[in-house]
């Protein structure tokens, strides 16, 4: 048996403590990473794993000009990808923020918060997603869903949103939202369409997003057709365009001209309507009121 | 998907204790020597892990503010394109890194959400001849399965693969729709389908779940008839409850007929109440208003 010397006695001593010492620094630190993780999480995979490790001073292999390069080519990846849904789902995203509330065993709750827009329409919507690993597969959950949009073109909208909400409807939210923009945008299109044909008949008040176009006779400045057209959205999703016609004619021209037939326009034109559609109804109005 | 990787790697730190379990071993048998270095060599260790960790909580928290900036300046993309990125000092020599990271997290973040809110998540496949989409379907808050297209897209348009439960017209939503210049319009009228199906579905299940005394007599697997019996509390008496959903598009009812042997009972303003109720009302929350009224046992 060797004799234990008095310095190694020592240094064991020394060195102990400083492990001790360390391990409590690393354990904080670990600490405050799982803290910060909560805010912004990373895939660390692949090229981010290698960028961040080039970042963090272990420079092993290839040299900066390969880790950026790499990493460059998996970000343009990604905003291609990125493209690409944007474009199937017609809905754009500008911001995504994830804060973790929960994490550990088999549960994940995180919450979200997206802004963006479809077509004109501005959103922000904010939920909590669980996810709960459960054999292979995990049960994921979306709970208090919280939608606030623009509240502008929105009052058919408003009965919508609060089923959604209530029953945390997401999908249904965003499918909804791209066929009512759709809807809105096929009768700016028409709207515009029709001023571009008819600038002398037609005339948009309130621009060429909003529901209501005017069709007035150049020489008769006091009679004005309106076509009123909205977009009606049900309390469980479903989307219907909606089109009228409304007639303002001054008091004294229908007491001139009783027999005119301007008082059942609104009548004949929804005949119009269920006959020709939309479009070729609002056209043939159009070509009656510019003659 | 989403792992969360932990940013050091478990290899330090199963090291780390092997070695603690070698130094326990050797402690019997005093030998100065090793015992000497292996402390030394732990030292090592650990100061490099808190190196790293260190730099990695710096490198962190620069991520972070990048991102915040980047958020802010996306979420005003529209007013204005100008680019001001003032936070990141360019004389760090891994700033362009450092940014290529940040974007990398907003890349994979805006796709994830792509992916939660019912994305179609279309992925190309055979160098572009073909694409996969995908329909995400849930009910009251909960992902329910998510069914997958395998669409060839030249030279036409045309669903090669997929697994839509044969019940759903596929084929007939294809000819009515536009396909080929308008696929989404086509996946929003599939979507719509699968959603109400797996709506049903669930309405059904949780009716077998929530509801023991009400006893289904009958259901299919599109889930758009369901009978079930209905015991009246006190008389005893047996109500027939029969749910038609002839909109397949629809979570809701467009017909509910009850029969029963008091003959009366269908016609009573209680249970014409009821009626208006289950075509308003998921059927599973509608029977535990019923319940609640004193209506059905």
């Amino acid at each position: 048996m060797e004799e234990m010397s008095e310095e190694n006695i020592e240094e064991v001593r020394v060195l102990e403590a400083q492990i001790e010492r360390l391990q409590a620094e690393v354990s904080a630190l670990q600490c405050q990473q799982q803290e910060n993780h909560k805010d912004i999480t990373f895939n660390l995979r692949g090229q981010m794993q290698n960028a961040m490790s080039y970042v963090c001073g272990q420079r092993q292999g290839g040299g900066k000009e390969k880790v950026l390069s790499k990493l460059k080519e998996e970000v343009e990846e990604l905003e291609e990808d990125l493209k690409r849904q944007t474009q199937m789902n017609g809905i754009s995203l500008n911001s995504c923020t994830k804060k973790t509330l929960q994490s550990g065993g088999s549960k994940l709750v995180q919450k979200f918060l997206l802004s963006g827009h479809c077509s004109e329409l501005v959103f922000q919507v904010e939920f909590q997603l669980s996810e709960v690993k459960e054999g292979q597969g995990s049960e994921r959950t979306i709970s208090d869903l919280n939608v606030v949009m623009d509240a502008g073109d929105l009052q058919n909208f408003s009965g919508f949103l609060s089923g959604v909400e209530e029953n945390r409807d997401l999908l249904l939210f965003f499918r909804t939202l791209r066929t009512f923009t759709d809807r809105c945008d096929d009768r700016c299109r028409t709207y515009q369409h029709f001023q571009e044909k008819y600038p002398s008949v037609v005339s948009l008040p309130g621009g060429c997003r909003s529901e209501v176009m005017n069709l007035n006779h150049p020489e008769l400045p006091g009679c004005v057709l309106m076509v009123h057209w909205s977009v009606e959205v049900s309390r469980e999703g479903r989307v219907t365009p909606k089109v009228d016609l409304l007639t303002k004619i001054p008091e004294r021209a229908l007491q001139l001209f009783p027999s005119q037939p301007v008082g059942g326009a609104a009548e004949a034109f929804q005949s119009l309507l269920r006959i020709l559609g939309p479009e070729a109804a609002v056209e043939s109005i159009i070509r009656a009121v510019g003659l | 998907m989403g792992a969360f990787f932990p940013l050091f790697s478990p290899g330090v730190l199963s090291h780390l204790s092997r070695l603690e379990v070698e130094a326990r071993s050797r402690k019997s048998r005093p030998q100065q020597r090793s015992r000497v270095k292996e402390l030394k060599a732990k030292v090592e260790a650990l100061r490099l892990q808190r190196d790293r960790l260190k730099a990695e909580i710096e490198t962190h928290k620069s991520l972070q503010k990048l991102r915040v900036s980047m958020d802010k300046q996306s979420a005003h993309e529209e007013e204005e394109e100008e680019e001001d990125e003032e936070e990141m000092d360019e004389d760090s020599e891994n700033s362009q890194l450092l940014r290529l990271m940040a974007r990398h997290t907003q890349l994979k973040d805006l796709l994830h959400a792509h992916h939660i809110i019912g994305g179609y998540n279309v992925i190309k496949t055979r160098q572009g001849k073909g694409v996969c989409v995908s329909l995400a379907t849930a009910y009251d808050g909960v992902f329910l399965d998510t069914y997958n297209l395998e669409i060839d897209v030249k030279p036409t348009l045309r669903i090669s693969r997929h697994n839509v439960p044969p019940f759903i017209p596929l084929n007939s939503l294809v000819e009515q729709s536009n396909m080929q210049t308008d696929i989404r319009s086509f996946l929003d009228t599939l979507s719509q389908h699968l959603n109400a199906f797996a709506g049903r579905k669930q309405q059904l299940k949780l009716v077998k779940e929530l509801h023991k005394a009400v006893e289904v007599m009958e259901s299919n697997v599109l889930c758009s008839i369901l009978v079930m019996m209905f015991t009246v509390p006190g008389e005893k008496t047996a109500v027939l409850c029969t749910l038609d959903y002839t909109d397949h598009t629809r979570c809701l009812p467009t017909r509910v007929h009850f029969e029963s042997e008091d003959k009366e009972l269908p016609d009573s303003p209680e249970w014409k109440k009821n009626c208006s109720l289950l075509m308003e009302t998921p059927v599973h929350k509608a029977l535990i208003i019923m319940k609640k009224m004193g209506n059905i046992v």
